[in-house]
């Protein structure tokens, strides 16, 4: 959940280059900050709160070094403050440490160390590490064979990056967190994800678990967990600079809101042939149709899952999604031919990986879905299909959802072979119209929202209902609203209303309804629509207008018409948008709402 | 001190463009499948700029959305012009990001990289407060004209209308930072800071204003029809007679006549004839046996089967059914009040509208944004936006 940052080979700058890339990393988690620096000695500046504490600190008293490491943090353990950030030292200064995880054994080894003297002054795990160096240190190992001890005696998740006084290196490692090294002209770099330094280098190596590198300013080496010598693959990033850079909008939300169309346009690329009728995803040619299909996936991306599920179900496949955390503790029985599939943007989910781990271990063949080429589901699952996306800074996910909707619906059509059919061609080219649709929400609803926003504004709680495809999107509608306007706000598949929740339906509280095409689903929704209006509640139809819900609806948010269910998807733009203009005229802090993090690799 | 930043003048909606400018800038309209904006970007790059300030304005979300925080390994910076009041006031916005000397070209008109380069040395070479390239063209009086002494600009004149002038404004300039002072000084008139008038009370209070003459490309649409002259012209410089982007299909049985370009995920399909003169946008497609030539189609297009199109604009996601025949040739089109005649133009049909099967349009035909026109219809004339036709 924190990120890390290191550099050495730059001369004057490198605590600019750390603080630069805490800043892109930001989104990753933001309740404390620091940096060390070496020149012989060690310095620390470390503050709780945002970045521009830590950037007031540095200003006030500046350091310097040829090399450093840099970390900022989202609480696992203890609350965040200034002695709590990261880097934690040794009580004489020797060792200075950024740590990303959990240290499982951490209390035993603390009561060990503080029984050899060694004083802790935070509630951290990570604070082990530098004392458990120096220890080794005070034993007489040199500093690389004091990191390497330490490591041996770790026990959790961690992505490590280490400095000792009077030693020319930055030492790292990782287990089951991420860690990437950026190797520049004359000066490399670590990160706990690449934009931390992509405005240095583009060259990347995605360190495997157990992997050890040592950083000198002449040159770096990457070690097996045996200590063995290897020579990993140097990976180009093509993302561009740009795309961690908000492009002229307000917040990364918005600019990522306004990114669909193009995030979509990159994720059908290539994928559908028109003229066939048929939808061709190239990394999943050699996967066969599975006879059953498991989605594991936590938050967003647990509601693109059952999106999936669905559609699997109606192409005749069983099919079922489950919440990643409770997948593990209970997990379902698993066919010979199923296929377990898990959908995380970030490829680093630890619930999610945890649950592809638990049905890797009973014999399942996987798949990830995700938008992080490298990260860790990708290379650990037997298939991967990606997204497609680009990165997204916004901790609140918005384009992605989008395309893990279009990606798993490439998925199922490409698993499952009509090429030709009537219902393929169909949904062909509704997907080769997605883009253009989504666009035109976004040009049509300028002012709209911005008024709805006005008038509801101040309501008790907000609650969101759809039927069938559209019922993710009322559960999406709502977790984006509470997750950025910090409002109550809930979803409910429309036909559960009347088992519970409609008890809560009053005059002050606003009901978005989801109605696209004119199914049955659609058809029973304008039922529910009556029953909470006639409990007085404003209603807030999402809809193509191809039934006629304005009649029962106060306000109106009109989607293009489309077909094959991918009216589900430009409902949900309209309730990104509706989620973001609540929340910027609240003033919250769109872009990292408080007690959340973009990427949450822990369980 | 070299040049080292641009600032892009992008703010505007080109309203004599209209239908098209409905849900984008003028600088965003596309000239072989890109927008014109990134024309000028490409003539800015090629100079070896290294920073480039644009200001926006209308459909703002357009420009930032497409090219993003960098372009070519150039950093973008946007600023916001809320309200159009002027090329002065446009200038001024970007004043915080600017120091040195620095470009201000217009990022609605097309421009090559030889006028770049002769403004930056010409502007290098002296000492004056500013520089502007000027190319020589009867299209004089109805932009921008200018009067020179040598190489010293006496005046500048916008829009002239009548008179003899053949020296054009190019609308790419160098300029000292003391610019902007003087843009901030001058008058505004009718509450519009314009740059031509900051200008021209340079020259009168002493400042010198050097005029450098070149040859290069420089090119504007002042209405819908203008989009096919340049594009006819943009393929022409092309090296390729034909692009074909990787990603797209074109079927064996369809025939490309060059010039052609056709974009990413775009279909042909099987016995269309595409080209010569055309452009088909990404993830558009052509239909079995349609015929499409002098035509510029826009991304998300469809073009239904045995579908005509000759002379003609699309915008984007325009539906044209099975049948259309929009014949081309020469007509008389109107736009506001005022009618423009013998115009070569089949027909301007705007965003998202829909051609219903067989519908024909007589030549200067110009159908606005999400319109829907019925099957069989004969169009003439204009069809404004969102009107429903029946027959």
């Amino acid at each position: 959940m924190c990120g890390i940052i290191a550099c050495i080979g730059h001369t004057d700058d490198t605590v600019d280059v750390l603080l630069s890339g805490l800043s892109s990393l930001e989104y990753r988690g933001y309740d404390s900050a620091g940096i060390a620096v070496s020149n012989g000695k060690l310095d620390v500046r470390k503050r709780e709160g945002e970045l521009d504490n830590l950037r007031d600190a540095v200003d006030a008293d500046p350091i310097s070094g040829t090399f450093g490491i840099g970390h900022t943090r989202w609480s696992t353990h203890g609350p965040p403050t200034d002695e709590n950030a990261h880097p934690h030292t040794d009580a004489d200064g020797r060792v200075a440490v950024v740590h990303n995880g959990i240290i499982e054994n951490y209390q035993e080894l603390r009561d060990e160390l503080e029984a050899d003297g060694y004083e802790f002054v935070s509630d951290t795990d990570t604070e082990v590490v530098p004392n458990l160096v120096a220890s080794f240190l005070d034993e007489g190992y040199d500093a690389a064979e004091s990191f390497s001890r330490a490591v041996s005696r770790l026990e959790g998740s961690y992505a490590l990056a280490v400095i000792v006084a009077g030693e020319d290196a930055i030492f790292a490692t990782r287990q089951d967190s991420p860690l990437v090294l950026g190797i520049g002209d004359d000066a490399y770099y670590l990160g706990s994800d690449v934009p931390a330094f992509l405005s240095y280098t583009r060259n990347v190596v995605y360190l495997e678990d157990g992997q050890s590198v040592t950083l000198r300013p002449n040159g770096w080496q990457v070690k097996n967990g045996d200590g063995a010598v290897v020579e990993p693959p140097v990976n180009t990033v093509e993302w561009d600079a740009e795309q961690t850079g908000k492009s002229g909008y307000e917040h990364f939300m918005l600019k990522e809101i306004h990114e669909q169309p193009t995030a979509l346009r990159q994720c059908l690329s290539g994928r559908l042939d028109p003229l066939e009728g048929d939808v061709v995803v190239e990394e999943l040619s050699d996967l066969d149709t599975p006879g059953a299909v498991q989605f594991v996936a936590c938050g967003t991306s647990y509601h693109a899952a059952l999106y999936g599920a669905m559609r699997f179900r109606e192409v005749g496949i069983p099919a079922q999604a489950f919440l990643a955390s409770e997948y593990a503790t209970a997990p379902p029985p698993i066919a010979d031919d199923e296929l377990v599939v898990g959908v995380t943007q970030s490829g680093e989910t630890a619930d999610t990986l945890s649950a592809l781990r638990t049905a890797q271990g009973r014999g399942a063949e996987t798949l990830a879905v995700t938008n992080v080429v490298g990260s860790t589901a990708s290379r650990e699952c037997d298939h991967v299909m990606y997204i497609r996306s680009g990165p997204e800074i916004g901790v609140a996910a918005t384009k992605t959802f989008s395309s893990q909707l279009v990606s798993l619906s490439l998925f199922v059509e490409s698993v499952t072979s009509n090429t030709g059919s009537g219902r393929t061609r169909a949904l062909v080219e509704s997907l080769r119209d997605v883009a253009g649709d989504v666009q035109s929400v976004l040009d049509d609803s300028e002012g709209e929202i911005e008024d709805l926003v006005d008038e509801l504004g101040g309501s008790d709680a907000y609650f969101f209902i759809g039927r069938g495809y559209n019922a993710p999107v009322a559960l999406e509608g709502a977790l984006k609203f509470k997750e950025i306007t910090y409002e109550h706000a809930e979803g409910f598949p429309a036909g559960e209303l009347k088992h519970g929740p409609l008890a809560l339906i009053t005059d002050e509280t606003p009901v978005f309804a989801v109605v696209t095409g004119d199914d049955e689903a659609a058809r029973k929704t304008l039922g529910n629509i009556k029953e909470v209006q006639a409990r007085g509640a404003p209603v807030v139809a999402v809809t193509d207008g191809v039934l006629e819900v304005e009649r029962f609806a106060d306000e109106v948010l009109r989607v293009p018409e489309t077909d094959g269910n991918l009216g589900s998807l430009l409902a949900n733009v309209q309730l990104q948008l509706v989620a973001y203009e609540m929340a910027a005229s609240l003033g919250r802090p769109i872009d990292k709402p408080r007690n959340l993090a973009k990427s949450v690799t822990v369980e | 001190m070299p040049i080292e930043s641009a600032v892009v003048l992008a703010a505007g909606e080109g309203m004599r463009l209209r239908p098209l400018t409905k849900y984008r800038p003028k600088p965003m309209l596309p000239v072989t499948n890109v927008p014109i904006l990134e024309h000028v970007f490409d003539a800015l790059v090629a100079s070896g700029i290294s920073e480039i300030h644009v200001v926006v304005g209308y459909k703002r979300d357009r420009v930032q959305e497409y090219f993003g925080f960098e372009y070519d390994g150039v950093p973008l910076t946007y600023h916001v012009q809320e309200q159009q009041l002027g090329s002065g006031h446009a200038v001024l916005q970007a004043q915080p990001g600017v120091d040195g000397p620095f470009l201000v070209v217009n990022g609605d008109q097309l421009t090559s990289p030889e006028i770049v380069d002769a403004v930056v040395e010409a502007h290098a070479a002296g000492e004056q407060l500013g520089t502007i390239s000027v190319v020589e063209s009867e299209l004089a009086s109805r932009y921008g004209a200018v009067s020179l002494d040598g190489d010293t600009v006496t005046d500048l004149v916008e829009k002239p209308g009548e008179g003899h002038h053949r020296l054009l404004n190019a609308g790419v300039y160098a300029f000292e930072p003391a610019i902007f002072d003087r843009i901030a000084s001058t008058p505004a008139e009718d509450g519009e800071r314009s740059l031509t008038t900051a200008l021209t009370s340079a020259i009168e209070t002493g400042s010198t204003l050097t005029g450098v003459r070149t040859e290069g490309l420089w090119r504007d649409a002042t209405y819908p029809w203008d989009l096919l002259s340049l594009s006819a012209e943009m393929l022409d410089r092309s090296d390729e007679e034909v692009t074909i982007d990787p990603s797209a299909t074109v079927a064996d049985g369809a025939i490309v006549r060059a010039p052609v370009v056709v974009g990413p995920d775009a279909v042909v399909a099987p016995g269309a004839v595409v080209g010569p003169y055309t452009t088909v946008g990404r993830n558009a497609s052509i239909g079995c046996n349609a015929v499409v030539e002098h035509t510029i189609v826009d991304e998300d297009t469809r073009i239904g089967p045995n579908a005509t199109l000759v002379d003609s604009v699309t915008g984007r996601g325009v539906d044209i059914a099975a049948g259309v025949t929009i014949e081309g040739g020469d007509g008389d089109v109107r736009i506001g009040d005022r009618i423009h005649e013998e115009v070569e133009l089949g027909a301007v049909v705007a965003d998202r509208t829909e051609l219903g099967g067989g519908v024909s349009a007589e030549p200067g035909t110009i159908v606005g944004a999400e319109a829907s026109v019925a099957t069989g219809v004969v169009l003439d004339g204009v069809v404004e936006d969102g009107v429903e036709v029946v027959r």
